[in-house]
């Protein structure tokens, strides 16, 4: 049933609701029509382009559904309503998501009725392996629950930086976790993949940054569980997103995906510096994103051990040389071909060379970024004031940073894994937004990423008084999420079927 | 109204699970019983009106055209249309305007050979945005009723009686398809029953609140007045019909409490017909929900908006046959209605004419109403979609029986 023209049509619309208002009579339609039925032929002309990507909503009315059509049967129930936005002007159908209803379960609608809703860019439901994804945001969540509603203001920049650094970034995670031990991980709800993690972490990156969308000239995402071989996640990004100048429904951006395992974000933090510091060619923001439904085989099958560490969400950071909050003072980067993880095209999971991860893998790398990052800076550990390390578990990023001569003051605020998980792509640069949210001004942050395969990244960012400033815009910050009340806690079938999705 | 069309005969199948027979053998039985009852040939048809939603889908028959040409071995003019209603209305503007004396209507629909996915078709073809949102066909239904409920403030003791009045609109239709032969589901329910359904269901709709899913076929021959003359003496004259349409997408619309085509189609069809809503004396309602009999009575002005719910629970705490609206008696879904009759889309409408047609003319047996008047007005009101779309007919005798 699946055809490429509709689903261009459906997710163009669906992904980003878009619509129009007559401004003449202010007649709002979730459609992109050309007049205003009102008005008619004075209206040509006069419609302008609107969307309630942004917007707070108000569930008028809902349902439960207990026997979905065919597409939606993943689901289990759910509950089903008619949403509102700009008060009544304009009602849409609407699914409520990151709810698991039980079978026997009761229900009442009169509960959900009346509240706050915010849209969530989701998949929209389930179609064969060999299909296009669709996507929509008619899914909501509660705006008084995980997702706060948050407005999008973008803003004149008030100081242009001689260095170019991080303009703004933005978490995003689930709010479904499993619990075990010590360690709690990040679950996606069942509609929710890299794709959905990518759009929702550069939603949030956006809305901090106060960036206006249109100035973003290129947009990377890190990832190594696209749902795609072939076809970027970067392209959803700018569409959904609206990044670059909109012509004739073609966003005026550069997009494209990077991969090398867990550093597929963090090596284009470089090249996104550069590439605002180019003059003329008006590039003046670049956004990077790591986002990975982090995968795993079961635990009893090979490569299962990595099932008791993975996690889910996206990291998005916007860089440009305007209202900067980190500069970033300089990099170093190392590659060898060490094959310590890897996953066949085709393969569901990804395979992993136990302890060859460790010192011929994760640690040399990262120990010699970071000591000749901190050589050609002439850096030593008491003029860091934050280290930051990948963090596939617990222990590793310990280890190392103790070894690099840090203290924990400098090495666990950064350390989220226990909270997420390993979120792969996502993970240091999860880390160095757990600092972000924190830091002073004129503090220096140690970013040291690894990707397995394998390489590392270390970047030294030294933070301006401006990160004080844009902090109150940021309220999903990585502490909100990780010790939020709304969080629900999922036994090992949930999380895996959730894992794998609709 | 000028050159009045005219039923001259009606026939139908048994509503239902028809795994063993083929779309044409359904549409041939309807046929085949109209014709006879006015000694008909094939080939004394000027065209056909024919009409199915899903039959492209359900039985990939090619274009219905031809395998009815095939089948009937005519070369007339045919047309199809979605709603039985829709074909209906074709034929009865082609009989006024002079174009044909004899034609036939004929809908057919065979909607369990794709038993595993017609929700979804029925979803989309209400609304695909609302499908992509996750809607299921019975939402709607159940939105409607909450919106229903909100508007009129019921609560407390009216709130359980709204409930239980639905119930019994579902027990009515059950009692009244005892005596139809055709109906899909010959069986008594009980109030508790539908209240179970709907606890069992976690729902405010269960599944006795639901029409079923159906194959079927019916059909209707019709005529101008001239050649009804010679067919019959107990001509039932097509005296309106309008329609009027809605938008798609059930949340978009300004009322979400009932249906806004059934409104507009009722006001142009009584005015087409010169008589007044109170003419009405037996009435063919859409149900494919209880809610959707309990808002088409407001919708079509029988009781004051909010209130049908009252009328529909008093008349059933001691069920005479008929819903009583202060004085008058209005006889309604003397068949079973879609919920016991059967729902098989593109038929229904003609289930729904045939009734009135035969309630009419004093031929439909053991549930002929008997009313203190001698029958003279009946209505069918048929919907498309989600009251996307409202046909309203109303048809009458010059001589009452």
């Amino acid at each position: 049933m699946s055809s490429e023209p509709i689903e261009r049509r459906v997710s163009y619309l669906g992904d980003r609701l878009r619509g129009r208002r007559c401004q003449l009579c202010g007649k709002e339609y979730f459609e992109l029509r050309d007049y205003c039925g009102n008005c008619g032929r004075k209206s040509f002309g006069k419609m302008e382009d609107i969307d309630f990507f942004y917007e707070k909503g108000r569930l008028e009315l809902c349902t439960l559904i207990t026997e979905p059509t065919n597409k939606f049967t993943k689901l289990g129930s759910y509950v089903y309503g008619i949403v509102s936005f700009h008060n009544g002007k304009v009602r849409v159908p609407g699914r409520l998501t990151d709810k698991v209803i039980r079978d026997d379960e009761n229900v009442d609608p009169s509960s959900f009725e009346g509240r706050e809703v915010v849209p969530r860019f989701r998949r929209r439901y389930s179609v064969d392996r060999s299909e296009i994804i669709p996507t929509i945001s008619l899914a909501f969540t509660f705006a008084d629950e995980y997702y706060p509603h948050l407005e999008y203001r973008p803003v004149k920049p008030k100081k242009e930086y001689d260095v170019p650094g991080i303009v703004g970034y933005g978490v995003y995670t689930s709010r479904f976790r499993i619990r075990e031990g010590a360690l709690e991980r990040a679950v996606p709800f069942i509609d929710e993949d890299a794709i959905t993690a990518a759009v929702e972490a550069g939603k949030l990156a956006l809305i901090h940054s106060g960036v206006d969308s249109t100035l973003i000239g290129k947009v990377y995402v890190g990832s190594e569980s696209n749902p795609y071989a072939v076809k970027p996640i970067a392209s959803k990004v700018a569409q959904v997103l609206k990044l670059g100048e909109e012509d004739e429904d073609v966003q005026g951006v550069d997009a494209v995906d990077t991969e090398f395992a867990c550093k597929a974000a963090t090596s284009m933090f470089k090249d996104a510096a550069s590439l605002v510091s180019y003059p003329r060619m008006g590039v003046p923001y670049a956004m990077v994103i790591g986002a990975d439904n982090s995968q795993a085989a079961p635990r009893d099958s090979p490569g299962g051990e990595l099932d008791f560490f993975v996690g889910f969400g996206g990291c998005a950071y916007i860089f440009g040389k305007a209202d900067v909050i980190a500069e970033l003072e300089g990099w170093y980067s190392c590659t060898s071909d060490t094959p310590d993880f890897w996953r066949r095209d085709g393969e569901p999971y990804p395979m992993h060379g136990g302890r060859f991860t460790g010192d011929p893998a994760y640690f040399k790398h990262i120990r010699k970024a970071a000591k000749k990052l901190m050589e050609r800076l002439r850096l030593q550990p008491k003029d860091i004031s934050y280290f930051v390390a990948h963090q596939p578990n617990v222990a590793f990023p310990v280890r190392i940073a103790k070894e690099l001569g840090f203290k924990e003051e400098q090495y666990m605020p950064s350390l989220q894994v226990a909270k997420f998980g390993n979120t792969y792509s996502g993970s240091s640069p999860v880390g160095l937004a757990a600092v972000l949210d924190v830091a002073k001004p004129e503090e220096r942050i140690l970013i040291v990423s690894y990707g397995s395969g394998a390489g590392s990244d270390a970047y030294s960012f030294i933070t301006t008084s401006q990160i004080v400033e844009k902090r109150q815009r940021q309220k999903m910050t990585v502490r909100y999420q990780a010790e939020n009340p709304f969080l629900e806690y999922v036994d090992y079938n949930t999380y895996r079927r959730l894992k794998l999705g609709m | 109204m000028g050159n009045c069309p005219v039923i001259v005969a009606a026939g139908r199948t048994k509503f239902g699970e028809h795994y063993e027979k083929q779309p044409e053998r359904l549409i041939e039985e309807a046929w085949l019983k109209a014709s006879e009852e006015v000694g008909l040939e094939r080939k004394d048809l000027e065209a056909c009106y024919l009409s199915d939603y899903f039959l492209p889908i359900t039985n990939k028959l090619g274009l219905e055209e031809g395998f009815l040409s095939e089948f009937t071995e005519l070369h007339v003019p045919m047309d199809v249309a979605r709603s039985f209603s829709s074909a209906f209305a074709n034929a009865c503007n082609a009989i006024q305007a002079g174009k044909y004396s004899l034609v036939l209507v004929g809908g057919i629909e065979k909607m369990t050979d794709r038993w595993d996915k017609i929700r979804d078709d029925l979803m989309l073809l209400e609304d695909p945005w609302s499908y992509y949102a996750g809607c299921t066909p019975e939402a709607n239904h159940e939105l409607m009723l909450r919106a229903y409920i909100r508007r009129y403030g019921i609560n407390g003791e009216n709130l359980e009686k709204l409930n239980i009045a639905l119930a019994q609109v579902s027990v009515k239709n059950h009692l009244n398809a005892l005596k139809n032969e055709h109906a899909q589901f010959q069986r008594k329910i009980t109030v508790e029953q539908v209240l179970e359904a709907r606890k069992a269901a976690r729902r405010p709709l269960g599944l006795y609140d639901f029409a079923p899913i159906s194959d079927g076929a019916t059909a209707v021959i019709l005529a101008n007045e001239e050649a009804a003359k010679k067919l019959t003496d107990k001509s039932v004259y097509v005296l309106g019909s309008a329609s009027a349409t809605d938008y798609l997408s059930y949340p978009a619309r300004e009322d979400l409490t009932g249906f806004i085509a059934s409104r507009l189609a009722v006001e142009k069809a009584l005015k087409m017909a010169g008589i007044s809503l109170w003419d009405i004396q037996v009435l063919e309602l859409y149900d494919q929900s209880t809610v959707m009999e309990m808002v088409s009575l407001e919708d079509l002005g029988f009781c004051p908006r909010g209130t049908a719910w009252k009328i529909i629970y008093e008349s059933c705490q001691d069920y005479k046959g008929y819903y009583r609206i202060g004085e008058k008696k209005l006889y309604v879904n003397m068949n079973g209605g879609l919920k016991a009759d059967g729902n098989p889309l593109g038929a229904t409408g003609g289930a729904q004419i045939y009734e009135v047609f035969k309630q009419l003319r004093g031929e439909a047996g053991a549930r002929q109403v008997v009313d203190d008047k001698p029958l003279r007005y009946g209505c069918v009101l048929e919907l498309e979609g989600f009251g996307t779309k409202g046909h309203v007919h109303i048809l009458g005798v010059k001589e009452p029986r």
